[in-house]
């Protein structure tokens, strides 16, 4: 049966020979050792045992520091969700005025995305100072980006048959996108934007770390000084509160889909 | 004779790539005609359905509604008379996470202004006749049930009702029972000639022989884009049919018998 060789099955191997040859080669490049691996471990434990002991006196201001990180991706997500909105439909291959539109709309929402949220908070840190409004401009222009992307998805699978149906109706344009293009996409675009919530609590816990607010500035700080147990407490708030939303959340875009 | 409702003059339809749907299509259909469209897939049966309302532009000829000339009608004259002509589908085309209420009042906006539809602020007419339409086809128990749980037989009926809410003159049906089981066919059917009897013109696009012949008053035959027949149902057999189809007949021409007789 020496014929019954499966054709192709050497571009496996060959796909297998290459993945090891980029490792290595990654390997090497971040100088990965198991060696000094081992030797970072004691530290490593030491600094988690400090941390696993949270200095409480900062309970309160840490709470208050991830109110204004949640407060940041709230801000921000809706900023994201209200210019997603019209850029979505314009990106769109189905609804978009013409082709072009569809085209220059899509490179428009690769580009905003690009950009990482931390990269935007440090240009906005920059421009408008230290604080919470840089963290929230950061995240809006990136979830422009994200959410356009995602809702002109939904927007190209919806489906046609009951816009043909309102057309026939008599309807024009605005109504028709109102009775049969809205309902189909309102329901998809919050469950989406309930996601890019989740997301945004914990992209705005880490925008404090360049400036840009919330409880990232206490880490950033205690960090500073090494104060590790303050870096715990401000942890397990985060930990906390972040699985709250991710619950809530999620119960929630559950019913809506 | 009278005027015709609907008259199509020498109609013609090419789409983008060469391909043509229709070839010279004349049709006059009179007041209160039930009329079945039937011919292969890919006749251009949903063509010709759809050149009526101008969902599909005319390439040439011309389409005339009630003494109108739609082909020269403006774009707002264009949707006032849309709005009189009522319109259901194979795959019914309700947006299936709406209730069945939302549905059927989407057959209202044409004729609402634009504010008013945007608003949802419907008048009180508007649901008293929705009201009617729901109860007609006896779905009033479904009103605020998302379309998509109805079953088949239920969400073509919901498109009935709507195109009923347009209060329209013409009801174009493009192919109706298609996607539906032959028992739940006839009840569809039997609606259809229900509104037929109260004096709506009723033009449908089928493709199965039996129901032609029991329902409709005037069976029109498409064959490539051309009407190769055109006479009384009662007097049309299967040679007519096979001289439509241009082969012999096969069970699936066939929808079956009604099982509730």
């Amino acid at each position: 049966m020496a014929g019954l060789v499966e054709p192709g099955r050497w571009k496996l191997w060959a796909g297998v020979g290459l993945f090891a040859v980029v490792f290595i080669w990654s390997a090497r490049g971040v100088e990965a050792s198991l060696f000094r691996f081992i030797e970072g471990l004691p530290l490593l434990a030491r600094i988690v045992v400090l941390m696993l002991v949270p200095d409480w006196s900062w309970a309160g201001r840490s709470l208050l520091g991830m109110v204004v990180s949640v407060q940041v991706a709230l801000l921000g997500t809706t900023i994201g969700m209200l210019l997603a909105f019209p850029l979505a439909f314009l990106a769109s291959r189905n609804i978009s005025p013409h082709a072009a539109s569809s085209y220059l709309n899509k490179q428009v929402l690769n580009l905003i995305r690009t950009f990482p949220e931390i990269i935007l908070a440090v240009f906005f840190v920059a421009a408008y100072g230290p604080g919470a409004l840089a963290g929230m401009m950061a995240i809006g222009l990136h979830s422009t980006g994200s959410l356009g992307k995602l809702y002109a998805e939904v927007v190209e699978t919806i489906d046609p048959g009951p816009l043909e149906a309102l057309r026939a109706a008599g309807a024009n344009r605005a109504k028709v996108f109102w009775y049969a293009v809205m309902p189909q996409v309102l329901p998809e675009f919050l469950a989406l934007s309930l996601y890019r919530f989740e997301i945004n609590a914990r992209a705005a816990t880490v925008l404090g770390l360049v400036g840009a607010g919330g409880i990232g500035t206490i880490m950033v700080q205690a960090l500073q000084f090494r104060r590790w147990e303050i870096v715990g407490m401000a942890l397990m708030v985060i930990i906390v509160v972040v699985t709250l939303i991710d619950t809530a959340s999620s119960a929630l875009r559950r019913r809506l889909v | 004779m009278s005027s015709p409702q609907i008259e199509l003059r020498g109609v013609e339809v090419h789409f983008p790539g060469g391909v043509q749907a229709l070839r010279g299509v004349d049709l006059s259909v009179q007041r209160g005609e039930f009329v079945a469209i039937v011919g292969l897939s890919g006749a251009g049966k949903s063509t010709l359905l759809r050149t009526v309302n101008r969902l599909v532009e005319p390439t040439a000829g011309s389409v005339w509604f009630e003494g109108e000339d739609l082909t020269a009608a403006p774009p707002a004259r264009l949707l006032e008379v849309r709005a009189q002509i009522g319109m259901i589908f194979q795959t019914f085309n309700l947006v299936k996470r709406s209730s069945v209420l939302r549905n059927v009042l989407a057959g209202r906006v044409g004729r609402l202004s634009t504010w008013r539809a945007l608003l949802g602020w419907f008048p009180r007419r508007d649901l008293e006749i929705v009201h009617g339409a729901l109860l007609k086809l006896d779905i009033q128990d479904k009103a605020f049930v998302r379309a998509d749980v109805l079953s088949g037989g239920q969400q073509q009926r919901v498109g009935i009702a709507r195109a009923l809410a347009q209060e329209p003159k013409v009801i174009l049906a493009d192919e109706p029972v298609a996607s539906l089981d032959p028992p739940t066919s006839h009840v569809v059917m039997r609606d259809l000639r229900r509104i037929n009897q109260e004096g709506i013109t009723v033009l449908i696009n089928l493709h199965f022989i039996d129901l032609a012949r029991e329902y409709a008053h005037r069976v029109v035959g498409l064959r490539d884009g051309q009407v190769v027949y055109d006479g009384p149902a009662g007097e049309v057999d299967d040679a007519t049919f096979e001289q439509i189809y241009g082969r012999a007949l096969k069970s699936d021409d066939f929808r079956g018998l009604d099982a509730e007789g």
